[in-house]
């Protein structure tokens, strides 16, 4: 009696727990699901929080992987050109090249800067000191209409001398000027300094020929020139404290003859 | 004076932008002279005198750090401020239209003065090929620049004199 009473009960109930059993189960999916749903927000957040900050520290790690390329090819400069004392400097400041190209670096008279010292990066000549100030200092660069740069055609047998002075006409690239218009001077020439003046160290790579123009004149032409140096992105450089002639190469032992 | 130190305190924030920020952006060399923007902006805002006063401010901060030719944005710029000044009174504040526009024109000035005065020098260039190569992209900038310069110097100077 009692499992036929117990069976017909369950038949009467079975779809009732099943139905409640079917929604409690939906209702806890639903529950998870939102908890779930909570939790990824948050998780969601955290990540958003972790990306900006590798973002940030992929910038600056990108930033010190640049600094150390350009510092590592100032440093290998500064070994190879034993003749100069260089002192690094940072551009921290510059105006708008229209009319003027200066440059603000971050070296004073405190750290020993004066005037007329040349400035120079591992790839050629910048300009030099124009004024000193305690903490900085400005750079007349090479482009400023009102710098002149004593230098030479450094092809042996052509040494032809001349002015490296800015142009306003194009202000990204000076003219080698006073040059006699049967010189011996070609396109790809490379400018040198010249070391007349005492301002600019002797043999220190100013830019190539880009182009021969006749003067106005008539006797003398003008070779216009492609720096070296990217004047537009100028970030590390070394002023030449104390210059002193090359040394000279040491002399090569002569081969063994047998 | 706390308003005084409080514009000195926004000219030298403009300059320091101007020099280490703005030449990232740079086209050729040329960038936005938030200097000539805070000049017009300040003549329009407060009137020829103060005008007049920015302009000299703003000059003898460019010409003395940058190591420019002395003098001759000093002169460009108080010339600027004045004319501002004058003809600020045409114009309502909250207008900003004029404003914007004069900018781009006393960037026209301040180049046809800063011109004058290479040639006064002697230099020599063909004037033609350096305005297209330089006046164009520095008017562009200067349009670029000159309306949120003009609203921030405008709110500056509303906050200032409420304190």
């Amino acid at each position: 009696m009692a499992p036929a009473s117990s069976h017909g009960l369950m038949l009467v109930l079975s779809p009732f727990q099943s139905v409640v059993s079917w929604t409690g189960e939906r209702i806890g999916h639903v529950t998870s699901t939102v908890q779930e749903l909570m939790t990824v927000q948050e998780q969601n957040k955290e990540l958003r929080a972790e990306i900006e900050q590798l973002r940030a520290q992929n910038l600056e790690a990108s930033e010190a992987v640049a600094e150390n390329q350009r510092l590592r090819a100032l440093l290998g400069y500064k070994e190879s050109a034993k003749q100069f004392d260089l002192m690094a400097a940072r551009v921290i400041g510059r105006e708008s090249a229209t009319w003027s190209s200066m440059v603000v670096i971050n070296r004073g008279a405190a750290d020993g800067l004066m005037n007329d010292m040349a400035v120079v990066t591992e790839l050629g000549l910048v300009g030099h000191v124009s004024e000193v100030g305690l903490n900085s200092s400005k750079v007349q660069l090479i482009l400023d209409p009102r710098s002149s740069v004593g230098t030479l055609v450094q092809r042996p047998e052509s040494r032809v001398l001349g002015i490296v002075e800015g142009d306003l006409n194009n202000p990204t690239m000076p003219r080698m000027v006073n040059i006699p218009k049967d010189a011996d001077v070609k396109v790809d020439d490379v400018i040198v300094t010249s070391g007349f003046g005492g301002v600019y160290p002797k043999g220190i790579v100013v830019g190539h020929v880009r182009e021969i123009k006749n003067d106005e004149g008539g006797l003398l032409k003008y070779g216009v020139l492609e720096t070296t140096v990217d004047f537009q992105r100028l970030e590390d450089l070394a002023v030449i404290v104390v210059s002193r002639e090359a040394p000279p190469t040491p002399l090569q032992p002569a081969p063994a003859t047998e | 004076m706390k308003t005084f130190g409080l514009w000195a305190l926004l000219t030298a924030v403009f300059y320091v932008l101007q020099t280490s920020l703005l030449p990232i952006f740079s086209y050729g060399g040329i960038s936005t002279n938030f200097m000539l923007l805070l000049t017009v902006s300040t003549a329009f805002i407060l009137g020829a005198r103060k005008g007049v006063f920015m302009g000299f401010a703003a000059g003898l901060l460019q010409d003395l750090t940058t190591g420019s030719y002395f003098g001759c944005s000093i002169f460009s710029y108080m010339l600027i401020g004045l004319g501002c000044g004058k003809f600020s009174t045409h114009v309502f504040k909250e207008q900003f239209f004029v404003p914007v526009l004069t900018s781009i024109v006393a960037a026209a000035f301040h180049y046809a003065m800063m011109l004058m005065f290479m040639l006064l020098f002697g230099y020599r260039f063909d004037i033609e090929a350096h305005a297209g190569q330089t006046l164009l992209p520095m008017m562009l900038y200067q349009f670029l620049f000159a309306y949120p310069v003009h609203r921030l110097v405008y709110n500056f100077d509303k906050r200032v004199k409420r304190i």
